[in-house]
C-alpha cells in the first residue's frame, strides 16, 4: 500500500491543476404537481452542488425517479433553473441571451441519449445526422467529411459502414456508437450522456464505456455519465455523485464512495448490486418505497422512512453537506 | 426423488415468415430446440437481445401469431400428470387446440408475463379494479367477499405488497411497484409456469432486488415453475437454479448455474460472464466482438463461428448439437466434442 502512496499524492497535485469546465451552484428545479386545490410543489432537484473538471469522468447515479435527468437538462440549457447557476469555463450560462453565444456553449457541450433508437428518425439514413451537425456548427464543407470521418473513427466505425444506412440496418450498441461519433463533430470538451448503455446489451455496455475512456484519454474529453448501474459506474468514472430524491448525498473520488460507502443509502444501493457469482446470493431483504413523490415531501432528510439508522434529527431537519473522510455526505451520522 | 417434467419440447422450430414482392423470408427465431423444464425450478435462459428468446417464450405458451409459426416440433404440457400436445399437425395453428380449452389453461396453468410488462395496467381503473378483470375472467365469482376479496388480500400479503396498492392508479406507482403488481396479477391463480420476460429490465437496481426477491418468494410459496428470460447475467446468477444459454435461436449451452459460471463450456457463455463488469475491479474489460448474427441470414456451420476465438475449420461447416459432455451439463460446440472424443480414447 505504502508504494501507492506517492502516486496517489502526484494525482491530488495534478487534480487541481485541472480546470473546472462546469461548476453548478445551489441548483434547484421546482415541479408543479397537479392543479386546482392539489396543486403542490415538487423539488425535483434541491441544493445541488458540483463540478466537472478537464478530462475527467463524473458519474450521477441514483435510482429512477432521482432527479439526474433533470440535473443534466439544466446543464445543456433543455430546462430553466428554478435557482442556483451553472457556469461553463467561469462563464454564467443559465441566462445566455444571445444565440451566438448560446450555439458556442451548445458546441462545446455535446449531449447522448438514452435509447438509441428513438434518436434517430428512422426514415432517414443515419450518415444525414452527421452531415448536419457538422453543418449547423459552421464546420466547413471540405473540411467536413473529415471531421466526419474522424469522429466515426474515434468510436470505431468507418464511414462506408454508415453510409447510406437506415437505423434499423444497425445494433443498438452501434447506433449509441454513432451518436456518439454525432456528438464528436464538434470537437466538445464535455459529453452529457443520460443513461448511455441501459438500452443497451450487458454484452455489448462495456464497448460504450471503454469508448468513454478512450475519449478521456486520447481526445481530452470529460464525461458527464448518468446512470443507475453502479457497476459500469465504478468501472468508467473518476469522481461519483450518488443522488437521492433531488438531493446529492455523497459526492467524492469512485474508490472512496463506492468501496467504502457511508450514507446509509449508499450502502444499500452497494448491497442491491447482484453479483455474477451464484455463490453470492442476497440473503438478506429489503423494503421498496411505495410512493415517490410522498419521499419528495418529506421535510427532513428524504432516506429517513427507509435508513435503519434513522435518529429524531433526521425526521424535521435535512442534513447539510458534511465532510467525512475524503467525501461529501449529508448524513447526521457524520455531524 | 423422481423430478417432473412441466414442459417438454421437441426439436422446436417457430420462424416468422414474411413475403416480399414473392420472394418469401424467413426469420429462424427458435430452430431447433429440445429442452425440458422441470417442476419445482428457476430456469433462467440467457443471451443477447436479437438471439429468440423471447420468440421461445411466447412459443411455448402458445401465443405465436402470424407472421411467427411454428413450423414444426412439438410442445408438450404435463397437466396433472396426463401430457397434451398443444401442437396438433405440422402447419400449427394453436388456436385448432379450442380457444375454450386452451383459455383454461392460461393464466390458471401457464402465465405470461411479457416484457414491459409494467406499463400493461390499465392507467384509467384503479389497480383493483384490474385484479378483478381479470379473476372473473377465470372464475365465477359468487360471493365477492369470500372468492375475490379475501384471497385478492392473502395473496397480496403472503408477496407482502401493501394493501394500499389496490386503491391507486397505476401512475401513482414506482416502476418498480407497478412490476411487482403485475407480477401479482400474473400469480393471483396459482400457475403451475410462470413465463417472465425481462422483468427486471429498465428497473434500477432497488427495484430490480426487490422483483428477484418477489420472484423467488413466489416460488417458494406456490412450488411452481418460472422460466425467467434476461440477459443479465448477474440475475440469472441470484435466482436461477438451471440456466439455458441462447444463441441465434439455439440452445447453445444448458446446466446448473453454479455449472455455468464455473465452468461454462461454451466460448459463447464465457464471453456474457467475462464481459461483466464488477465492483472492486478496474481491470479492463472488452466486450465480446462484433453482435448477434441476422436470424433471416445465419452464416453456415456453428452460428456464433464469426465471432469465436477457437474458430475451427469444422464450425465453417457444421452446425453443433447440444450434446450432454457431463451430467447435466449440456453444450453445443465442437470444442467439447472434440475434447470428450479424445478422452474416451
Amino acid at each position: 500500500m505504502r508504494n501507492n502512496n506517492p502516486t496517489d499524492k502526484e494525482k491530488v497535485t495534478t487534480t487541481k491543476m485541472q480546470e473546472k469546465l462546469i461548476q453548478v451552484e445551489n441548483l434547484q428545479k421546482v415541479f408543479i404537481v397537479g392543479g386546482g386545490f392539489a396543486r403542490s410543489k415538487l423539488l425535483a432537484v434541491d441544493e445541488v452542488n458540483f463540478y466537472i473538471q478537464e478530462n475527467e469522468i463524473f458519474t450521477l447515479a441514483g435510482e429512477s425517479g432521482c432527479g439526474k435527468s433533470t440535473v443534466s437538462k439544466m446543464l445543456l440549457g433543455f430546462l430553466e433553473p428554478s435557482l442556483g447557476e451553472v457556469y461553463y469555463k467561469g462563464k454564467d450560462i443559465v441566462n445566455l441571451k444571445k444565440w451566438e453565444e448560446k450555439k458556442g456553449f451548445m458546441k462545446e457541450v455535446q449531449s447522448i441519449f438514452q435509447n438509441p433508437f428513438e434518436t434517430f428518425n428512422p426514415l432517414r439514413k443515419v450518415d444525414s445526422y452527421l452531415r448536419d451537425t457538422a453543418k449547423q456548427y459552421g464546420i466547413e464543407k471540405n473540411n467536413g467529411g473529415q471531421t466526419i470521418e474522424e469522429a466515426l473513427r474515434s468510436v470505431g466505425l468507418t464511414i462506408s459502414e454508415v453510409k447510406g444506412r437506415y437505423p434499423n440496418e444497425f445494433s443498438g450498441g452501434q447506433l449509441q456508437r454513432i451518436s456518439i461519433a454525432r456528438a464528436l463533430i464538434t470537437t466538445p470538451s464535455l459529453l452529457v450522456a443520460d443513461e448511455p448503455v441501459s438500452m443497451v446489451d450487458a454484452s455489448l455496455r462495456m464497448s460504450i464505456v471503454n469508448l468513454f475512456k478512450d475519449l478521456r484519454d486520447n481526445y481530452n474529453v470529460s464525461v458527464l455519465y448518468i446512470t443507475h448501474d453502479l457497476a459500469t459506474a465504478y468501472y468508467v468514472s473518476d469522481r461519483i455523485g450518488i443522488m437521492f430524491r433531488g438531493n446529492i448525498i455523497e459526492m467524492g473520488g469512485v474508490e472512496e464512495v463506492l468501496m467504502n460507502p457511508k450514507h446509509p443509502y449508499t450502502q444499500m444501493l452497494k448491497e442491491s448490486i447482484p453479483e455474477a457469482d451464484p455463490k453470492k446470493k442476497w440473503s438478506e431483504r429489503i423494503s421498496i418505497k411505495e410512493l415517490e413523490t410522498e419521499e419528495y415531501m418529506r421535510k427532513g432528510c428524504k432516506f429517513a422512512g427507509r435508513c435503519p439508522f434513522v435518529m429524531e434529527k433526521c425526521k424535521n431537519n435535512m442534513p447539510p453537506e458534511l465532510q467525512a473522510e475524503n467525501r461529501m455526505v449529508r448524513c447526521w451520522l457524520y455531524e | 426423488m423422481k423430478t417432473l417434467e412441466v414442459l417438454k419440447t421437441e426439436n422446436l422450430k417457430s420462424y416468422y415468415m414474411f413475403e416480399m414482392q414473392e420472394e418469401k423470408k424467413e426469420v429462424k427465431a427458435v430452430d431447433d430446440v429440445s429442452i425440458k423444464i422441470q417442476e419445482d425450478e428457476i430456469y433462467g435462459i440467457a443471451g443477447e437481445s436479437g438471439c429468440g428468446k423471447s420468440t421461445f417464450l411466447k412459443t411455448i405458451c402458445g401465443l405465436a401469431e402470424p407472421p411467427l409459426r411454428i413450423v414444426g416440433g412439438k410442445i408438450y404440457y404435463q397437466v396433472k400428470g396426463k401430457e397434451i400436445d398443444i401442437v396438433k399437425g405440422k402447419e400449427i395453428d394453436i388456436t385448432k387446440l379450442s380457444q375454450e380449452e386452451y383459455r383454461k389453461l392460461r393464466w390458471e396453468y401457464i402465465s405470461y408475463i411479457p416484457q414491459g410488462s409494467m406499463s400493461a395496467l390499465n392507467p384509467i381503473i384503479r389497480v383493483k379494479e384490474s385484479f378483478k378483470d381479470f379473476v372473473t375472467a377465470h372464475k365465477k365469482i359468487k360471493d365477492k367477499q369470500k372468492d375475490f376479496e379475501e384471497p385478492l388480500r392473502k395473496h397480496l400479503n403472503a408477496l407482502g405488497l401493501p394493501m394500499r396498492v389496490l386503491k391507486s392508479y397505476p401512475h401513482q406507482l414506482s416502476g418498480g411497484m407497478r412490476q411487482r403488481v403485475t407480477i401479482a396479477l400474473a400469480t393471483i391463480l396459482n400457475p403451475r409456469i410462470i413465463l417472465a420476460d425481462e422483468p427486471t429490465t429498465a428497473l434500477d437496481v432497488v427495484a430490480q432486488r426487490a422483483v428477484i426477491q418477489l420472484l423467488k418468494d413466489i416460488q417458494n410459496l406456490q412450488k411452481n415453475t418460472i422460466i425467467l428470460v434476461t440477459h443479465d447475467m448477474a440475475v440469472h446468477a441470484n435466482i436461477a437454479d438451471r440456466m439455458g444459454i441462447m444463441y441465434a435461436g439455439m440452445f447453445v449451452e444448458e446446466a446448473k448455474t453454479e455449472e455455468i459460471f464455473e465452468n461454462p463450456l461454451h466460448p459463447y457463455t464465457t464471453f456474457l460472464i467475462g464481459s461483466l463488469p464488477k465492483m472492486g475491479d478496474k481491470s479492463y474489460k472488452i466486450s465480446a466482438p462484433g453482435s448477434p448474427p441476422s436470424l433471416a441470414n445465419l452464416p453456415q456451420g456453428c452460428p456464433f463461428h464469426p465471432r469465436c476465438p477457437y474458430v475451427m475449420d469444422i464450425c465453417k461447416k457444421e452446425k453443433p448439437e447440444l450434446i450432454e459432455i457431463s451430467k447435466g451439463h449440456k453444450s453445443a460446440c465442437f470444442l467439447n466434442t472434440k475434447e470428450r472424443k479424445e478422452n474416451a480414447k
